[in-house]
């Protein structure tokens, strides 16, 4: 057999194009006019398995084309109804100037309220804040001056039994007042006492004489005067006195002994 | 893109002032209802938020690198107020439409450039965001603790559900559910903690919606939401100088937070804190202060009153107090609180030789609504 340099009579796999062009079959005999019939079965059946495979394979081709086609035509409507609506977006149709101008007019208005809301706030929280601070700033001034009028108060009371105030603040005043007020009490005791206490003592010295006039020893009547000179600043001292000269005798020691 | 052209349309809607945000949410409202939530009921401030945003996206347009980082930023933040990709579009239509409305010469050219730089703004955002999708958009938090430390200073300590990674320092968003879609930026005043619980320093401001609920309302078990850190008043960690912190009033918070970062990271380094109060009552921290001290013998704490006389505290304004005890100038400078005290303070303290690259400073001012563009969380 004379075929093509490639020899594609016996080879395996479709025939090319160029291999069925360049295909010589070999005389067969004299007797037999035409080609060797092995090599022409040979060759149609290979070219015969090559068209059923491309045969199968277009059929597979064309139905992937008529998938993709439909694929194809269904995103093809997706972006088209994606493109609406990105145009209806974009291009909603747009609003009249009236209308702008009336929604414009509306927003002021709420913005007017609400500014004026807080105005409002603003007005109610900074006189709050000031009337506290001024009451706070009160409250600390007063407590400073009770505070400071202590202070001296103490400092009076520890230097010196008579708290001398220097004048100026309403507290030191009170005090001053009151301790004049004390003075002057004590003073009006002092002497109410000391006069009670003479008319008690002419009493019990009339009586008592009346009583014993006879029996009445000599010294302690002398020393009474002199008893109650000293007594007088201390009244319950000069009145123990003269309760301790009912009995000068027995009393004396028995202070002693239980001192 | 035309940039000079865009910025002579946004100046002219600009001139308008206040009618052009007004216009704009009303536009945004119209069209997408959805969106109204997303904001409170008074707009007032967040017109002016919006418009002095914008205006810093226009003067930074064609700076990229500088605007970039601040884009990021935005878009994650808005997460935590449920903004999603789909309310970018909605968005820059009513912003072309309202420039429109304020432009008389408005053309397709000009509408093509700011639909083209509205996208690319839209799409860092969104981009920032999505990248941060593996963080929460916010975090609920439970208050676990709440003490009325004077009339109007409260102290809560509050647990995210989720950790919460922060730097000491750094400040958090909050809304709480008496005064819904109000943000406001607090300084946890603690380092973060294995228990996970943040320490928040709260001054009911007169008429200030959000603090006078925290402080007069907030229970302990309410649920607040809490926002992603920012800020960027956080410890300088290459150097290992001793410390030098001044705080007024709240502006202790993010110092103390510093403190705590000291106590439990180190490096181990001298502290000065000193604590200003206009009277002695309002040391609102005393007790924690004092304690604190007594466990760290590298800190010294001292208040000072600068209303009162006669107080144990020292008297005088902070600033002066601060400089009676320097030189400080071999120190890391941290200054938080009010405005004026704080430029009072770094005055002083440059005055003295403190070089002005080593101080620091966190203004504390009422309403603080949300971090500039530069991230700052104060005005």
């Amino acid at each position: 057999m004379t075929t093509s340099d490639t020899g594609s009579g016996y080879e395996a796999g479709p025939p090319t194009a160029d291999d069925l062009r360049a295909v010589h079959f070999t005389p067969a005999s004299m007797l037999h006019p035409g080609y060797t019939d092995r090599e022409v079965d040979a060759v149609l059946a290979r070219a015969a398995d090559g068209l059923a495979q491309l045969t199968d394979e277009n059929g597979r081709l064309a139905r992937e084309n008529v998938q993709l086609a439909e694929e194809n035509a269904r995103l093809r409507a997706q972006v088209q109804g994606l493109q609406e609506q990105v145009d209806a977006a974009a291009a909603r149709p747009s609003p009249s100037d009236q209308a702008v101008g009336i929604l414009a007019t509306a927003q002021l208005t709420a913005d007017e309220y609400v500014a004026e809301a807080e105005d409002f706030s603003r007005q109610m929280t900074s006189e709050a804040r000031a009337q506290y601070e001024e009451q706070l700033t009160a409250a600390r001034e007063k407590a400073g001056a009770i505070i400071q009028a202590a202070q001296e108060a103490g400092a009076a009371i520890r230097g010196n039994g008579i708290p001398v105030v220097s004048g100026g603040q309403p507290e030191s005043e009170e005090l001053q007042e009151q301790v004049a007020y004390l003075k002057a009490f004590s003073q009006a005791c002092r002497v109410q006492l000391r006069s009670y206490l003479e008319a008690l003592l002419s009493d019990v010295e009339t009586e008592w004489g009346r009583a014993h006039p006879g029996a009445l020893p000599t010294p302690p009547r002398g020393t009474r005067p002199q008893q109650l000179e000293r007594g007088r600043p201390d009244v319950a001292f000069s009145a123990n006195a003269t309760a301790d000269d009912t009995e000068p005798a027995g009393a004396v020691p028995a202070s002693r002994s239980s001192s | 893109m035309d940039i000079p052209a865009m910025r002579a349309s946004f100046a002219k809607a600009a001139a308008h002032g206040d009618q052009v945000p007004l216009w704009f949410y009303s536009h945004l409202f119209l069209t997408h209802p959805e969106t109204r939530e997303m904001f409170p009921v008074s707009m007032a401030t967040q017109r002016d938020r919006l418009f002095a945003a914008l205006g810093e996206v226009m003067s930074r347009v064609d700076d990229l690198d500088a605007l970039v980082p601040i884009l990021q930023q935005l878009g994650r933040d808005h997460r935590k107020f449920g903004a999603l990709a789909a309310h970018y579009p909605a968005v820059g239509a009513s912003l072309l439409a309202t420039l429109e409305h304020f432009d008389e010469e408005w053309d397709d050219e000009l509408a093509a450039s700011w639909t083209e730089a509205y996208g690319l703004i839209a799409d860092v955002m969104i981009g920032a965001a999505d990248e941060a999708a593996d963080q929460p958009a916010w975090w609920e938090a439970e208050v676990v603790a709440h003490e009325r430390r004077t009339l109007d200073v409260a102290v809560l300590q509050v647990r995210p559900r989720t950790p919460l990674g922060y730097l000491p320092g750094q400040a958090v968003s909050l809304e709480i559910d008496q005064r819904p879609r109000l943000w406001r930026w607090y300084s946890p005043a603690n380092a973060p903690r294995p228990d996970g619980l943040l320490e928040l320093h709260v001054k009911a401001r007169d008429g200030g919606p959000v603090s006078s609920a925290l402080v007069r309302l907030t229970r302990v078990g309410d649920v607040m939401r809490l926002g992603p850190p920012v800020g960027h008043l956080s410890l300088d960690t290459d150097s290992d100088r001793d410390l030098l912190l001044v705080a007024g009033g709240t502006g202790l918070a993010p110092l103390k937070a510093l403190v705590d970062q000291v106590a439990r990271h180190g490096p181990a380094r001298r502290v000065d804190l000193f604590v200003g109060a206009r009277t002695e009552d309002a040391f609102y921290d005393r007790a924690d202060l004092h304690r604190l001290e007594q466990e760290h013998p590298w800190l010294t704490v001292t208040p000072a009153v600068s209303q009162e006389k006669g107080a144990p505290a020292e008297h005088g304004d902070i600033g002066d107090v601060v400089l009676r005890h320097g030189p400080w100038n071999s120190r890391d400078v941290y200054v938080a609180g009010n405005p004026a005290m704080i430029e009072d303070t770094v005055t002083r303290l440059v005055h003295s030789g403190v070089p002005m690259a080593r101080i620091r400073t966190e203004v504390f001012a009422p309403s603080r609504p949300s971090p500039t563009l530069d991230g700052k969380v104060t005005e």
